[in-house]
């Protein structure tokens, strides 16, 4: 399946209004430098297809890179970004879905400064209706089951209802539209 | 007064000395219906609020069947479940459960049902330390206050108090820029979420097909609460069910816009069993709460509630909210939605003062997405109020002896009118007729009472000749004792347009005084009394000049003559041809003579009576009249916001709080710069003119039928 130009574009807007930093990639090598550049600190890395298929740890290390991965208890509360891959995104609302059952994902992606996401533009679906077929399909593939929609960072209006970024999730949310990733929805 | 009454009094009295609050929450109100347009622009509105009512409905009535299904599910998917019938058993299972496993200190994300059921309290009363994690609800917890919105907890505080707060935490002097606030906050609460034994949050959804549950926040701390510690505790009302995935994500395609105006929070987390932890095996106990929501479901009058999303978009636009804020308009929940929950979830005497806070305005129901009419469960919830506690000796007797009986009712206005002259100035005078719209007080002028009512005035006016249409005005109180230069007005123009009018000599009050203080049974005698009058006419519509009317004709009266074996269809034959006097007016204006002013009249602006506006939606004929009379129209800020007196008949339960709506509603008028302010319906003309009168502000306020009819002079 190919994503129309034009739903990759709705995407990227949807998801600036919301508040994440979307970054067309060229090539892996792009995505590393990328995360490089801006990853401030430690990175903590899951053991996910995306990874493992980029084999990122090692590349992100050549370059210099600080990168945790295994049992990231200890080191993502106060390591500096996570990466992660992503299933597949919505383009109504900029949000990039992430099953996350493994604990390695969800604290890469809940507790860092920064959350890079890797997403394959080809993955971008319509709208939240769009996503229910899959959505059941990974509930009813294995359980227990854990799926987070992401849209733009962790926010907060509590306060005099001034919107301020980064309560108790990432700061920043890089989404990297890489074609050289799975194109399985169900994968991420 | 009861000694209720009298404490609730007084907490008005204090909240609408807090300026500064009240501020905020009407800045807040209106950058919010702003923002949710924008959110709701290109959506169906009406259809996704028709579709989820729908949905929601269907789970209601065969909710045991769903809920049996859910827990099957959610046990398949490896999490542990257990229906809670109410709030000490569900207390009860979180307590040992939290004893079992040694738990010291919990982590909370928001939930308003452990609010409901006071869970925090059962856990530190056995040793568990609880903290919450929604920066809001930590705020208000470390305040030792309670939510005074069920989206935005601390919407009540302002940062200086926050920073105090903070600063008594942390022990040191905490600057009250609010990003530093926020990373205090994010540093703190870390730690917490690290060392806890036990992860509470709510759920907003629970679905069916698959026993999933959906959390919905912006935050991330949900995220948190469901991944760090090693036992996780969701706590979700049976009326949180949704059959399918699909409807779950129908609901959170309105949930959002409807709560912060946002397309989609940050986060949804869909949670299906216990996701792994770091070494041993996570657990998951999905707490399901009754409490009250079965008795809900089978009630008659208030089931429609169990449709509420909680997105608290009915507190957000309500007036009564804005004036006196969450705490003192709410008891667990708050707004509209929460008076009728904490009458069902809490009792009604819980509910009692909230329920007559209310002004009837429908503003609430407007918005809401799961369109729930509020404002008509409360007008149930009052008339079972007034069946406990009787409706107050004074009204009681008016309403039995006097209302019920015409001739005497009209007998006492007639002579109230004369009473009245020899005491001008001296307001008490007119206070103990019964007169509902007399309970107005101090801080405007009273309506006087006409000298001379309108149907002895219209009996004098000539009548058209060959009319085209023949057509019933139905007066209400209002417009045939205070204000009948605008039945004049109307007959005038009819006249021109060459329509027959005829008043019905049978007709007297509508019924809504009694209906809303909540006697049905001098409401029905009224109905049927009118609507037999209204029949024997035959005339081809019936018209009004008051949209309070209007609605007791359109809704009220086959509501309540519903089971009348002889005059059920008559009310309803009657309601499908009642129309407000600027809709027909505006028909007209296409038709026949038209009326042409040949100078600009002058610059008007319009209040839009909540009654027409959201009661008839209603609201742009009048505009259109106002336009054809040669006026100006300037538009005021919030046209559609309440002016305080909450329909023609309100029987005014806190006049304080109108008070506090009405000053807002006339800084809106001043700042048209406006020489006239019209409105359709003869309360409002009333709040507005005491108003008026009382600042010495020359500006007229009239009916939009008056300021047509004083046009054709121009001609
Ligand atoms: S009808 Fe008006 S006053 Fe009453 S709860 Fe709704 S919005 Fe508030
Ligand atoms: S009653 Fe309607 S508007 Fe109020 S919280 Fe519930 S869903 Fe929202």
């Amino acid at each position: 399946m190919k994503t129309p130009a034009t739903l990759v574009e709705q995407f990227c807007q949807a998801a600036t209004r919301a508040g994440a930093l979307t970054v067309r990639c060229v090539s892996a090598e792009a995505a590393i430098a990328y995360i490089l550049r801006h990853a401030g600190g430690s990175i903590v890395l899951p053991d996910c297809p995306a990874a493992l298929q980029l084999n990122l740890a090692e590349r992100l290390r050549a370059q210099g890179g600080k990168v945790i991965c295994g049992d990231l208890f200890q080191a993502a509360p106060t390591a500096a970004a996570g990466i992660t891959g992503a299933n597949f995104a919505l383009a109504d609302t900029g949000t990039v879905v992430l099953e996350s059952t493994a604990q390695a994902v969800r604290l890469a992606s809940t507790l860092p400064e920064r959350h890079f996401v890797l997403l394959n533009p080809h993955k971008i679906l319509p709208d939240h209706m769009a996503a229910v077929p899959l959505l059941r399909r990974l509930h009813s593939r294995q359980s227990p089951d854990f799926i987070a929609f992401i849209t733009g960072p962790s926010r907060t209006a509590d306060i005099e209802r001034v919107l301020t970024i980064g309560v108790h999730g990432p700061r920043e949310l890089h989404i990297l539209l890489l074609d050289e990733l799975s194109d399985d929805f169900l994968e991420n | 007064m009861s000694r209720r009454a009298r404490r609730y009094r007084h907490l008005i009295d204090q909240a609408l000395s807090d300026v500064r609050r009240q501020e905020a929450l009407h800045r807040f109100g209106d950058a919010y219906l702003a923002a949710r347009a924008e959110a709701f622009a290109g959506l169906d509105f009406a259809g996704l609020r028709h579709d989820i009512a729908d949905m929601k409905d269907t789970v209601r009535n065969d909710w045991p069947a769903y809920l049996h299904k859910f827990m099957q599910q959610a046990e398949t998917s490896g999490a542990k479940v257990f229906l809670a019938r109410d709030a000490q058993a569900a207390n009860a299972y979180i307590a040992e459960l939290a004893q079992c496993h040694g738990a010291r200190l919990a982590v909370k994300s928001k939930s308003m049902a452990s609010e409901e059921i006071a869970l925090n309290h059962g856990l530190e009363a056995i040793g568990v330390r609880v903290v919450e994690t929604d920066l809001g609800e930590w705020i208000v917890q470390l305040a030792g206050q309670r939510p005074s919105h069920m989206v935005m907890p601390a919407i009540h505080m302002f940062r200086d108090q926050v920073a105090e707060l903070f600063g008594n935490l942390t022990g040191q002097q905490e600057s009250e820029d609010i990003a530093h606030l926020v990373e205090v906050a994010r540093r703190t609460l870390r730690q917490e979420f690290l060392n806890a034994d036990l992860g509470i949050s709510g759920a907003n959804l629970a679905v069916v097909e698959d026993g999933s549950l959906a959390l919905v926040t912006n935050e991330g701390n949900a995220r948190l609460v469901a991944t760090i510690p090693p036992v996780h505790v969701v706590l979700v009302g049976i009326d949180k069910l949704v059959p399918s995935l699909e409807d779950a994500v129908r609901v959170l395609q309105v949930l959002p816009r409807s709560a912060t105006a946002q397309a989609a929070t940050s986060y949804v987390t869909w949670l299906r069993g216990p996701a792994p932890g770091r070494e041993q095996q996570r657990e998951l106990h999905i707490v399901l709460l009754d409490n009250g929501r079965s008795k809900l479901a089978s009630s008659e009058e208030g089931r429609d509630a169990w449709r509420c999303l909680r997105c608290g978009a009915c507190a957000n636009v309500c007036p009564v909210y804005q004036a006196i804020g969450g705490h003192v308009f709410g008891h667990v929940y708050v707004g509209s939605i929460g008076i009728v929950l904490t009458a069902f979830l809490h009792g009604l005497e819980a509910a009692a003062e909230l329920i007559q806070a209310c002004i009837g305005c429908r503003s609430c129901v407007e918005v809401c997405p799961a369109h729930i009419d509020l404002e008509h469960i409360i007008l149930g919830l009052r008339r079972r109020l007034a069946a406990d506690e009787g409706v107050g000796t004074i009204k009681d007797l008016v309403f039995k002896r006097v209302l019920r009986n015409r001739r005497l009712f009209h007998g006492l206005l007639r002579t109230a009118a004369r009473m009245q002259k020899p005491l001008t100035g001296n307001a008490t005078s007119i206070r103990h007729l019964p007169l509902f719209f007399s309970s107005l007080t101090e801080w405007r002028t009273l309506p006087a009472i006409a000298p001379r009512p309108l149907r002895d005035l219209l009996a004098e006016q000539p009548t058209a000749t060959a009319p085209r249409l023949r057509v019933a005005l139905f007066g209400g109180c209002a417009a045939e004792f205070v204000l009948p230069d605008i039945g004049l007005a109307l007959a005038r123009l009819l006249r021109h347009f060459n329509i027959e009018l005829v008043y019905p000599e049978g007709q007297s009050c509508c019924g809504i005084p009694a209906l809303y203080a909540g006697d049905a049974a001098t409401a029905t005698e009224l109905a049927r009394q009118n609507v037999l009058a209204l029949a024997q006419t035959q005339a081809d519509a019936v018209i009004t000049v008051c949209p309070t009317c209007t609605s007791a004709l359109t809704r009220h009266f086959p509501d309540l003559l519903a089971g009348d074996p002889t005059l059920a269809d008559c009310a309803t034959g009657l309601a499908a041809i009642t129309r407000d006097a600027a809709v027909l007016l505006s028909e007209q204006l296409g038709n026949a003579s038209p009326v042409a002013p040949t100078t600009i009249a002058g610059r008007v602006t319009y209040h839009d009576s909540c009654h027409l506006r959201r009661g008839s939606e209603v609201y742009l004929q009048p505009r259109q009249v106002l336009a054809a009379a040669g006026w100006h129209l300037t538009e005021m800020a919030h046209p559609d916001r309440c002016c305080g007196f909450g329909g023609s008949y309100s029987v005014l339960g806190q006049p304080a709080i109108a008070r506090a709506i009405a000053q807002d509603k006339l800084d809106d008028i001043i700042a048209t710069g406006a020489e006239v302010v019209a409105a359709d319906c003869p309360g409002c003309l009333m709040m507005l003119h005491g108003l008026v009168e009382k600042r010495g502000l020359p500006i007229r306020v009239a009916h939009s039928v008056e300021l047509l009819a004083s046009s054709l002079d121009d001609q």
